[in-house]
């Protein structure tokens, strides 16, 4: 296959960036996506040029790293499908493919396609967790769990804090991304104790990063890799509203 | 977290715009339910009896003041959380997705609700204005005392083509605002259950988002179509 490339190419996060074409041919429908990228930047290495920057780490679908906005879609095309799974027999020979970052004010370029997702990690250490005092380790299932609970909680952690929520975000929004934390420690018992606060001081964080609100579009939940659903941002609404309202603060 | 703290959040916002929308919502069939009278076939009596109550009945001058004071709140917050919500994305996507991750209709009701609020306009001031400032007509009705008559100006209105396509475009724009309006707004009061998911999906679509839009825009038709 061959295929036009045009690749968003920033220097910093203080330089301009500006988009640049890549032709390349030999692409296996075989190869991931991110290999299509090692074998353009393989090419440029030996040509002496900048290889592309981007993120990967476990290319098994699960770590969250890589975040290629690809002709207009968060990892590309296929549903729930991170730019590592995604393959290159999602392409015809001659396509062009259009390769940006994820853009939002809070998630800043670092370099190429690599942006800063810090935003996320400070949303967490606002209350994504739960405080557990050391001595023995707890029985398992000595605490009796009503398996609905048990199943949206799981679903809700399946959430790998990619940010495609974010970046098909019309608004840049990080509620899907909250909603999943808030959730899956709200819905077992020990997330029980610091719900209210939780779901309050990771509110307020995801404000004070710049994230915009939500305005139910679906955009999020139609591009997450891992299929978190829409009712968790229901979900933190509710503790949200019941922490609002019950806090005596 | 106090109540200034609570609603500062971009949730808090959220439900301000939902609750004023919800109220709104409930305006939509009320207001709905007394214009059909419009085309009741008594020359106005029962319409013009309707809005002489609705112009000098105390309660409803209160609450419709409040309902003006609602609309612009709807409309200020909002306005906040769009200028927000844009500054997130300082640098726009070359490529978008179109509508295969979300429908155009809930993408834009910024845009929809700017229809509206300029048609809200519009419509007060050819219709709220005449009854209470303007110079109508009267009309007596067995022997009661002398009341405005809104049916005659209402009919002369839509004598014209603009006009009548004007309230479609606005209704059009309500459609839209609605069928994506009620559901987000109840996503955002946390009304989100499988059981429950359905009915409020119709309740939004079938009756916010279509029958009351229509309901609206057959007045101005068919008040046309018989003047023909």
């Amino acid at each position: 296959m061959k295929l036009t490339l045009k690749i968003w190419r920033q220097q910093n996060n203080q330089a301009k960036g500006h988009f640049e074409t890549f032709e390349v041919s030999d692409v296996s429908k075989d190869m991931s996506f991110l290999e299509m990228f090692d074998v353009l930047n393989e090419r440029l290495i030996n040509e002496g040029k900048e290889p592309i920057a981007f993120d990967h780490d476990c290319r098994e679908g699960i770590c969250g790293a890589c975040s290629m906005y690809i002709n207009g879609r968060a990892h590309g095309p296929w549903h729930e499908t991170t730019t590592c799974q995604l393959h290159m027999r999602a392409y015809n020979d001659g396509d062009t493919i259009v390769v940006e970052p994820w853009r939002a004010s809070a998630f800043p370029v670092i370099k190429d396609l690599t942006v800063d997702r810090s935003a996320f990690d400070r949303i967490i250490q606002a209350g994504g967790y739960i405080s557990v005092n050391t001595g023995n380790a707890v029985d398992a299932n000595a605490i009796p769990i009503d398996k609905t609970d048990a199943d949206h909680a799981f679903a809700a952690a399946a959430c790998i804090g990619c940010g495609a929520c974010v970046a098909a975000c019309k608004n840049s929004s990080a509620m899907l991304f909250t909603s999943a934390k808030v959730s899956q420690l709200a819905l077992l018992p020990q997330g029980d104790p610091e719900r209210k606060q939780r779901a309050m001081d990771m509110v307020a964080q995801m404000d004070k990063e710049g994230f915009g609100s939500c305005t139910n579009t679906g955009a999020c939940e139609a591009e997450c890799p891992k299929g978190i659903s829409l009712a968790n941002i229901a979900r933190l609404n509710r503790e949200f509203i019941a922490a609002g309202f019950s806090s005596e603060a | 977290m106090k109540w200034s703290q609570f609603f500062n959040t971009s949730i808090g916002k959220k439900l301000l715009v939902g609750a004023t929308g919800l109220f709104l919502c409930s305006f939509v069939i009320v207001h709905l339910a007394g214009n059909l009278s419009l085309l009741k076939e008594d020359n106005g009596e029962a319409f013009n009896i309707y809005a002489a109550f609705m112009g000098h009945n105390g309660l409803i001058q209160f609450i419709a003041w409040g309902l003006k004071i609602v609309i612009l709140l709807h409309a200020i917050i909002a306005i906040q959380l769009t200028i927000r919500n844009r500054a997130a994305r300082p640098v726009k996507y070359a490529v978008r997705p179109g509508n295969k991750t979300s429908s155009w209709y809930s993408r834009q009701m910024a845009v929809m609700g700017s229809i509206l609020f300029i048609f809200i306009v519009i419509h007060l001031s050819q219709f709220w204005w005449a009854m209470h400032y303007g110079d109508l007509n009267t009309v007596s009705y067995n022997g009661a005392a002398p009341i405005g008559n809104l049916y005659e100006a209402v009919w002369f209105a839509f004598k014209e083509l603009w006009i009548v396509a004007l309230y479609v475009i606005g209704m059009i724009a309500l459609s839209f605002h609605l069928i994506h309006g009620f559901k987000s707004a109840c996503q955002t009061f946390g009304l989100n259950h499988k059981k429950y998911n359905g009915i409020l999906h119709f309740i939004g679509v079938w009756i916010f988002g279509i029958l009351i839009p229509v309901g609206f825009a057959v007045i101005p038709v068919v008040i046309y179509i018989k003047q023909i």
